[in-house]
């Protein structure tokens, strides 16, 4: 049976999702601010009550504009609308999730984060790929496979939605530092210390917002940082690089050519560290390279010289 | 013996003519009429849901005989005598059954546990106790003036113990549209007496709710809890079949339109802190009542009111504190020897309370969905923009109305964080807790680095110089009332109109001679803390807010205050 999408955002993952949910049959339409081109049968508009008869909405924008998306949408959607969001990010120094922006927006309940090794262009070509939604809504689960999955993309569920937002909030910051880690030419042991102890950090954090630590370990966080190390050329990987080599940040994400969002994540969530009295040594570290505080040689030696203790 | 009697069959006084309600009356009137068919009720959908298989039948046998037996062991009393050869016997036989003779078993089991939990509803007990409470209450508190109400008939008032806050309009409209279901947060047991004389002081619906069997012990309570419409929670059983059984009778209730009352933290805050972790099986059971009223197109909207039961003083505050320090007190769920059950205490609580004023204060918050929307005056659900929705809709799959108990659990979930949330928005911050935070952020300020328990055993070992106490406690109260003012909670009215000095005075006076121990005391020109357990049972309620109420030199004081909040 087919169904009604509508795809909010009209960036990489919003064109791939709306081509391979008109691949797989379904009446798609794709809103934006701006007038856009897709080929047929994806539909385009720029007047938000054009998604008001959809069942299903994917929301994908990037989290700076999360909120002003959730107070348009929140002029059209109600308590019939199922919807997902595939942004990276947190908003504001008390980490608020993106779902729990849409909640505080919008009348929508029905709510789920899209996340893991997922890459636009291998869904909008149908290459195999895997993703992770986390929500507590089974019947979600249901649609976005319906949407979305088939042979081609192996969507795992979790009710961890918390997690997955977190987990994937982070993995673009520790992608920056094993970029800029790996530029400095550190070798594989460390990097492999960096990536787990790393996602050991945040989780540690996330537990305290109440995730669960088995989602940083899988599809959502080491899952997708997998992939960003193996080379799916996200623009955080320039940007560590950048920065390695001596860039300024702000030079530094020029050349990423994309708005990084992990930078921030960093500092936020530092901040919460800070105030529940949590340890965050690579946060901290990295947050002080990039703000061009400390050197990479002196990070590293800082990193190796903390008392080391029982995994 | 008594006991058991008075906990399985409380009195109710002989009908000469029955009751026949006016159509003005509160639904809870019609209950009596309707309570067989609300048990036939239940008992056939808990049937239904366990006789679909063989082996889910045996299971839920299996598990009501297992945690039966294991339970009457350890009870060991008149019960245990009276039920364990049945239990015994069945266990042994339940293998052997045929389906239809497991159905009977299942069904004779599933009734009983129905019978027990439901209530009854006297009109003529409600109208007494509706004249008498306030008197009774009030004569506690003054005994000279309960002689006085009786010989000029003059209602007793409860004003200057018992304010109520909200908007008492928006529920008295909503009452009779649709089911309220109040939602408070949980202190004291007194809890639902006072809630009750708040509901009916301020013209709102008498409740049905659940209450603990341990409560049903004393013989007055028992009779004006049973007639008035309370209904039997034995906290004891374990019995999967026992905990459905008494959510569904939840769910029948409101979805034949009785407004509710439960408290979704389960139990009374042991540590004195805002709940944040929301039991949702009974929340959960009106969230069903909505969806299955809609599926089934009957238009009977659900409404929660979370409220907050504030005290300045908590009568049962020592056992509680004591019960969360200690690892034991974690698994503790019901206390029968607290103070509570001690009418010495309750006359010297009251008696405290009334000689002060704005000692308890019920706060009703706005009325919400099942969904967690604001609701205008005629019930219509909101968004936060004001554009009113249908919210029927959260039922609907593709277009039509379905039952899906997974969702429900799911919204069940989402409405246990919205409460939470609410309860920190609608909680009033009353002057014990700000004098207990201030004075017990002193202590932590000059114990760094002492864990928990060494702090708690510093009795008499700190004092504060009192100047410097007005003074942090103007600089706390600025920034409270700052903090008021973005909507994170409230403040008492006597919180507002105290000076430093008088705020302090008024809790010193609060906690002095009703606690064993005193929280603090007097010595000249400094303030001693005495049993700091205390101080840290008043000043948990503030513990969410600790950083913001800080100033730059108690910063690290506070970080470490909040952090109680986050690891209990």
């Amino acid at each position: 049976m087919s169904l009604r999408i509508a795809v909010v955002g009209a960036g990489g993952f919003g064109r791939a999702i709306a081509q391979a949910s008109a691949r797989h049959g379904h009446e798609v339409v794709l809103w934006s601010r701006r007038d856009r081109e897709l080929p047929a049968p994806v539909r385009t508009s720029t007047d938000i009550h054009s998604i008001k008869d959809c069942e299903l909405i994917f929301m994908a924008v990037p989290a700076r504009h999360a909120i002003e998306t959730s107070e348009q949408l929140g002029e059209v959607v109600d308590g019939r609308h199922l919807m997902v969001h595939i942004s990276r990010g947190l908003i504001g120094p008390e980490l608020e999730t993106i779902t729990q922006v849409i909640a505080r927006k919008t009348v929508c309940r029905r709510l789920g984060a899209l996340a893991g090794p997922l890459v636009a262009d291998a869904l909008a070509e149908g290459r195999p790929s895997g993703a992770i939604l986390g929500t507590g809504f089974p019947e979600l689960t249901e649609m976005v496979r319906e949407a979305l999955g088939g042979s081609e993309l192996r969507v795992y569920d979790t009710p961890d939605v918390i997690g997955v937002e977190l987990a994937s909030a982070t993995v673009g910051f520790l992608t920056v530092v094993l970029a800029y880690a790996q530029e400095v030419g550190v070798g594989p042991s460390t990097l492999a210390v960096l990536a787990t102890r790393g996602m050991v950090e945040v989780s540690r954090i996330g537990q305290t917002l109440g995730a669960e630590e088995s989602t940083f370990t899988g599809l959502a966080g080491l899952g997708d940082l997998i992939a960003a190390v193996a080379g799916d050329e996200r623009p955080e990987i320039r940007l560590g690089r950048a920065l390695a080599r001596g860039a300024t940040l702000s030079s530094a994400v020029g050349e990423a050519g994309a708005y990084i969002e992990g930078i921030e994540v960093a500092a936020q969530m530092m901040e919460h560290a800070r105030r529940l009295g949590l340890e965050t040594p690579i946060s901290s570290t990295f947050v002080a390279l990039s703000e061009g505080r400390m050197s990479s040689d002196d990070a590293i030696q800082a990193l190796m010289e903390r008392r080391v203790g029982r995994e | 013996m008594l006991k058991r009697f008075l906990s399985e069959r409380p009195l109710r006084l002989p009908h000469i003519r029955p009751y026949v309600p006016r159509p003005s009356d509160p639904s809870i009137f019609w209950f009596n009429s309707e309570r067989d068919d609300v048990v036939a009720d239940v008992v056939n959908r808990v049937c239904a849901s366990q006789e679909s298989d063989r082996t889910r039948l045996e299971m839920a046998l299996n598990d009501a005989a297992f945690h039966e037996i294991r339970r009457l062991e350890k009870q060991r009393d008149e019960e245990a005598r009276d039920r364990l050869g049945y239990w015994r016997s069945m266990i042994r036989r339940i293998g052997k059954m045929d389906d239809i003779e497991q159905r009977r078993v299942l069904h004779t089991i599933v009734t009983n546990m129905a019978r027990d939990i439901a209530g009854n509803f006297d009109p003529r007990v409600y109208r007494f106790a509706r004249k008498a409470a306030p008197r009774l209450i009030g004569g506690v508190m003054e005994p000279r003036r309960l002689t006085e109400g009786l010989v000029d008939g003059s209602p007793m008032s409860l004003d200057r113990v018992l304010r109520v806050e909200g908007d008492l309009d928006h529920l008295r409209n909503l009452q009779n549209r649709g089911s309220l279901v109040f939602v408070p947060t949980h202190s004291s047991n007194l809890d639902s007496i006072v809630l009750s004389q708040a509901l009916e002081t301020s013209g709102l619906p008498p409740v049905i709710y659940g209450a603990g069997k341990n409560l049903f012990t004393n013989p007055i309570i028992s009779f004006f809890m049973h007639n008035l419409g309370a209904y039997r929670v034995d906290r004891r059983i374990q019995v999967g079949l026992y905990k459905q059984v008494l959510k569904l009778y939840s769910q029948v209730m409101i979805e034949r339109g009785y407004h509710s009352l439960f408290f979704p933290g389960g139990t009374r805050s042991r540590s004195g802190m805002i709940e944040h972790q929301l039991k949702l099986g009974l929340l959960g059971s009106a969230v069903a009542a909505f969806t299955t009223n809609q599926v089934r197109r009957v238009d009977r909207p659900v409404w929660f009111v979370p409220t907050t039961i504030n005290y300045a003083l908590v009568l049962e505050a020592e056992t509680l504190i004591k019960d969360w320090l200690t690892e034991e007190g974690q698994a503790r769920y019901i206390i029968e020897d607290d103070e509570f059950s001690r009418i010495d205490r309750w006359f010297a609580f009251f008696r405290k309370m009334v000689g002060m004023r704005g000692g308890c204060i019920i706060r009703f918050g706005e009325p919400i969905d099942p969904f967690g929307n604001a609701v205008d005056a005629e019930g219509q659900s909101l968004t936060p923009t004001g554009r009113s929705i249908d919210p029927g809709g959260y039922v609907e799959h593709r277009g039509k109305a379905v039952a899906d108990p997974a969702r429900d659990a799911a919204y069940t979930r989402e409405l246990g964080e919205v409460l939470a949330r609410r309860y920190q928005q609608d909680t009033v911050v009353m002057s014990t807790q700000v004098v207990a935070h201030v004075l017990y952020r002193d202590l932590v300020q000059s114990t760094p680095g002492m864990d928990l328990f060494a702090r708690m055993r510093l009795r008499g070992e700190v004092a504060v110089d009192r100047e410097t106490l007005h003074r942090e406690l103007g600089e706390a109260r600025d920034r409270l009332f700052a903090l008021e003012g973005r909507g994170r909670f409230r403040t008492s009215e006597v919180v507002k109109e105290d000076s430093p000095e008088q705020l302090l005075e008024r809790a010193l006076t609060f906690w002095s001679g009703y606690h064993d121990s005193t929280a603090a005391t007097r010595e000249g020109d400094r303030i001693v803390i005495g049993d700091p357990s205390l101080l840290l049972y008043y000043q948990n309620r503030l513990v969410p807010f600790a950083e913001d109420i800080a100033g730059p030199e108690h910063l690290k004081a506070a970080c470490e205050i909040e952090q109680l909040g986050v690891y209990r």
